[in-house]
C-alpha cells in the first residue's frame, strides 16, 4: 500500500479540506436521493408494467351516445355489435359497461355467506357487464370454468347491474373463499343477499383504478350495459388494430343519425390516462436525480481541476523525484476518492434517513439495502469519472516544470 | 558517471527556436564536485534537466552510469531519477501540505520502500542535515535555509548516485548559503557525485571543476579557479579529475 499514498494524501486533504467537504457534502446529498429516487422509480415502472391480464395490445374501445328522441337503444348496439362483428379483422366484439384500467368504473361488495353483517367479510369486486364475446374480446384467460353462452345474456336494467351468474377472477375467488382452491361452481352474494354462481374463473384481470390494490379483484356479468350511451370492446387480430379502427369510423360513424359516434379509441390511451401520474412522478425523479448527479460530477470535476492546477509545481517535483504518469493519475484518483468516500457515508444516512422519513409519511415500502449499496457504487464510479480527466490532465505535466516554475 | 556527447536541445515555440544547448558534451567522473557557471539563458538548467531526465534531447548520445539513457520509456526515466539522482532546486519544492518528515518520505514512497525502511532512512537523512527536532513542522514554519536543507534530505534519503543542484543558495542568504554548501560538501565527501548550479563564484570556486556555460557549450574561459586546480598546483600531485570537452 505504500505506493498508494493513503496517509499522506488524507493529511493534506485535511489540510485544505473546505472545498473538500463542499464536494463531499453535495456528494452526501447525491446519493441520498439517488437511491430513494431509483427506489420509487423502479416501483412506479414496476406498477406501470404490471401484467393486466387481458390483451391491451390489440383491444379497441368504442363509445356510442344515442340522444334522438327516437332513438332505439337495443335496435343499436344489436346493428353495431353485428357490425363490428363483422369488420375483417375482428376478433371478438362485447357490448361493455366500462372501460377496464380507465379510471371509470363501479363496484360491489360481496359476501361468501348470504345476509353476512361483518363488513370485514365483505368482498369488494370491479364489476362488468359483458356478453358472449366479452371474455374473447377482453382477451382474458380463464383457468377455470367457461365464457357466457349467448342465451345467458340478461337485458340492460336501470335498476342493479347484478345477474345470478358471473365469471370472477382468482384473486376475488380467494379472498371470498380462503380456504377453497376451486371456487367454480361456488355461489356467492350480492349485497341483496341475491346468490351468484361461479360459472368461469378468469386466471388474472385488472379492474378500473390502478391505484386499488383491490385492481384484481373484477367481477363480470352477462348483462347489456343500460342504454342510451353504449361502450363496445373490439379486440383485433394482433398487427391489424389501426385498419379496424379506421375501418369502425368508416362504417359506425354516420350509420345510424339517431346517435353520436363519441370516439373510437386504443386500449393503450386509458392506461396512459390512468398512469399518467405515475408515469410523470418517474419522469420528474429521473431528470431531477440526473441534474444533481451532472452537478455532482461537475463539482467532483471542478474540485480535481482545481486541485490540478494549483499543483503544478507539486506535481512536476512530484515526477521529477520519481513518481511515474501512473502515480500522479492515480495520485488524484486516490484523493478524489476519499473525498468521494466522505460523502459516500454521510450520504447512506441520509439515504437512510429519507427512505425512513418516505416510508412513513407517505407508506412506501422501507428502502432496499440493495440500492444503497448500487447508489454506492454509482457514486464512486462517477466520481472516478468525473476527477478521470483532470487527473490525466496532472499526469502529463511535464517533471521539468520543477525546475522552471519558480 | 555521466558522459554526454554532441548532445543539443532545442526549445521550439511558435515564434522562435532556441538552441538551448548545442554540441555539448562533458565528462564527469564518480565522486566529482562540479559546479556549472554560465549567464543567464545560457542553458544551465536545460543541462541539469537533460542530465537529470526530466527533460529529453534532441541529437547526441547520453550515458549515465555506464548505461544508455536516450531512448528510455518515461516510466523508466521516472524509476532512474527516482533511484539514482536526487534533485536540489532553487526554490526548495517542498511540498506545502506535508510535514518534513513526509516530504522526505516521498520519493521513498515512490520506490515502493518498506515502512520501517523508509522510516530509518528518513530520520538518518533529517539528522545529517540537522532537522531531526523538525521533522512535524510544516515546510511554511521554516526558515529558508532550513527549508532547503529538508529539500537535500528528500534528496539524500534515497541514497541517490548523483545529486543535481540548480542554485541551491539562490533563495537563502549568504551564511545560510554557506551552511548549504557545507552540507553538499559533506555529502560529496561520503561518495555521491554532485553537480551544481551557481552564479556565486565563492561557492564555485569549492568545487573540485568548474564548467563555465556560455550560449548552450561549454566556454575555455574559466572565471574562477576551481579548489582542485589549486590544490594541484599546490600539492603538485592527485590528478584532478576532470575531462573537459569543449565543443
Ligand atoms: N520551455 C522552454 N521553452 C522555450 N524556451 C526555453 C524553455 N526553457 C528554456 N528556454 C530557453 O532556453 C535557454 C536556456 O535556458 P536555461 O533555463 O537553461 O538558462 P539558465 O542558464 O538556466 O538561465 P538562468 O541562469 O537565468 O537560470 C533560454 O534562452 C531560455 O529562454
Ligand atoms: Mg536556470
Amino acid at each position: 500500500m505504500t505506493a498508494w499514498n493513503l496517509r499522506p494524501i488524507a493529511s493534506a486533504l485535511w489540510r485544505n479540506r473546505t472545498g473538500a467537504l463542499l464536494v463531499a457534502f453535495q456528494i452526501a446529498i447525491g446519493l441520498a436521493v439517488l437511491v430513494n429516487a431509483v427506489y420509487i422509480v423502479k416501483q412506479r415502472v414496476e406498477k406501470i408494467s404490471r401484467p393486466t391480464g387481458m390483451d391491451t395490445a390489440n383491444m379497441i374501445f368504442v363509445a356510442s351516445a344515442g340522444f334522438a328522441r327516437d332513438f332505439d337503444y337495443d335496435a343499436s348496439w344489436r346493428e353495431d355489435i353485428a357490425t363490428l362483428r363483422a369488420i375483417p379483422g375482428v376478433q371478438a366484439a362485447s357490448v361493455i359497461s366500462n372501460i377496464p384500467l380507465s379510471g371509470g368504473g363501479s363496484s360491489s361488495g360481496f359476501q361468501a355467506r348470504p345476509g353476512e353483517t361483518n363488513p370485514e367479510k365483505t368482498v369488494p369486486g370491479n364489476t362488468y357487464l359483458i356478453d358472449e364475446q366479452g371474455v374473447d374480446a377482453l382477451g382474458i384467460t380463464l383457468s377455470a370454468g367457461r365464457a357466457f353462452e349467448p342465451q345467458e345474456i340478461l337485458p340492460p336494467t336501470p335498476t342493479f347491474d347484478a345477474a345470478s351468474q358471473a365469471i370472477v377472477t382468482k384473486a376475488f375467488a380467494k379472498s371470498l373463499f380462503p380456504d377453497d382452491p376451486n371456487p367454480l361452481g361456488k355461489t356467492f352474494f350480492d349485497g341483496l343477499s341475491r346468490p351468484i354462481t361461479i360459472v368461469g374463473v378468469i386466471e388474472h384481470m385488472h379492474g378500473a383504478w390502478v391505484s386499488w390494490d383491490k385492481l384484481d379483484h373484477v367481477v363480470l356479468f352477462p348483462r347489456i350495459k343500460t342504454g342510451p350511451s353504449a361502450i363496445y370492446v373490439v379486440r383485433a387480430e394482433p398487427g391489424r388494430q389501426d385498419a379496424v379502427m379506421r375501418e369502425i369510423e368508416a362504417k359506425l360513424g354516420d350509420s345510424n343519425p339517431g346517435r353520436l359516434m363519441r370516439w373510437v379509441r386504443p386500449m393503450s390511451y386509458f392506461i396512459e390516462q390512468s398512469y399518467l401520474d405515475d408515469r410523470n412522478m418517474a419522469i420528474f425523479l429521473v431528470s431531477v436525480t440526473g441534474v444533481l448527479l451532472a452537478v455532482t460530477a461537475l463539482g467532483i470535476f471542478g474540485l480535481a481541476t482545481f486541485n490540478v492546477s494549483t499543483r503544478i509545481r507539486q506535481i512536476g517535483t512530484r515526477r521529477a523525484v520519481g513518481a511515474r504518469r501512473m502515480d500522479i493519475v492515480r495520485h488524484f484518483l486516490v484523493e478524489n476518492w476519499m473525498v468521494t468516500t466522505a460523502g459516500v457515508v454521510v450520504g447512506c444516512a441520509g439515504a437512510l434517513a429519507v427512505g425512513y422519513w418516505l416510508s412513513v409519511k407517505y407508506q412506501l415500502p422501507r428502502l432496499d439495502l440493495y440500492y444503497l449499496v448500487g447508489g454506492v457504487l454509482a457514486i464512486w464510479l462517477i466520481g472516478l469519472l468525473a476527477a478521470w480527466q483532470p487527473a490525466r490532465r496532472a499526469s502529463a505535466i511535464s517533471p521539468a516544470v520543477a525546475t522552471r516554475t519558480v | 558517471m555521466l558522459e554526454m556527447n554532441g548532445i543539443s536541445k532545442i526549445y521550439r515555440t511558435d515564434l522562435i527556436e532556441t538552441h538551448a544547448l548545442r554540441n555539448f558534451s562533458l565528462k564527469v567522473g564518480d565522486g566529482e564536485f562540479v559546479a556549472v557557471t554560465g549567464p543567464s539563458g545560457s542553458g544551465k538548467t536545460t543541462f541539469m534537466n537533460v542530465a537529470g531526465l526530466l527533460e529529453s534531447f534532441d541529437t547526441g548520445s547520453y550515458k549515465l552510469d555506464g548505461a544508455d539513457v536516450s531512448r528510455l520509456s518515461d516510466e523508466q526515466r521516472s524509476r532512474l531519477r527516482n533511484e539514482k539522482i536526487g534533485f536540489i532546486f532553487q526554490s526548495f519544492n517542498l511540498i506545502p501540505d506535508l510535514d518534513i518528515y513526509d516530504n522526505v518520505d516521498v520519493p521513498l514512497r515512490y520506490r515502493r520502500l518498506a515502512a520501517k525502511d523508509r522510516d530509518q532512512r528518513i530520520k538518518s537523512a533529517l539528522e545529517v542535515v540537522g532537522l531531526s527536532s523538525r521533522m512535524h513542522h510544516m515546510p511554511s514554519q521554516l526558515s529558508g535555509g532550513q527549508q532547503q536543507r529538508a529539500a537535500i534530505a528528500r534528496a539524500l534519503a534515497g541514497d541517490p548516485r548523483f545529486l543535481l543542484a540548480d542554485e541551491p543558495t539562490g533563495n537563502v542568504d549568504s551564511l545560510m548559503a554557506r551552511q548549504v554548501m557545507d552540507l553538499l560538501e559533506q555529502i560529496n565527501e561520503m561518495g555521491t557525485t554532485i553537480i551544481m548550479v551557481t552564479h556565486d563564484p565563492e561557492l564555485a570556486r569549492r568545487a573540485h571543476r568548474n564548467v563555465h556555460i556560455v550560449d548552450g557549450q561549454i566556454s575555455d574561459f574559466r572565471p574562477y579557479e576551481p579548489r582542485a586546480e589549486i590544490e594541484a598546483a599546490a600539492v603538485a600531485h592527485g590528478p584532478a579529475p576532470m575531462t573537459m570537452t569543449p565543443a
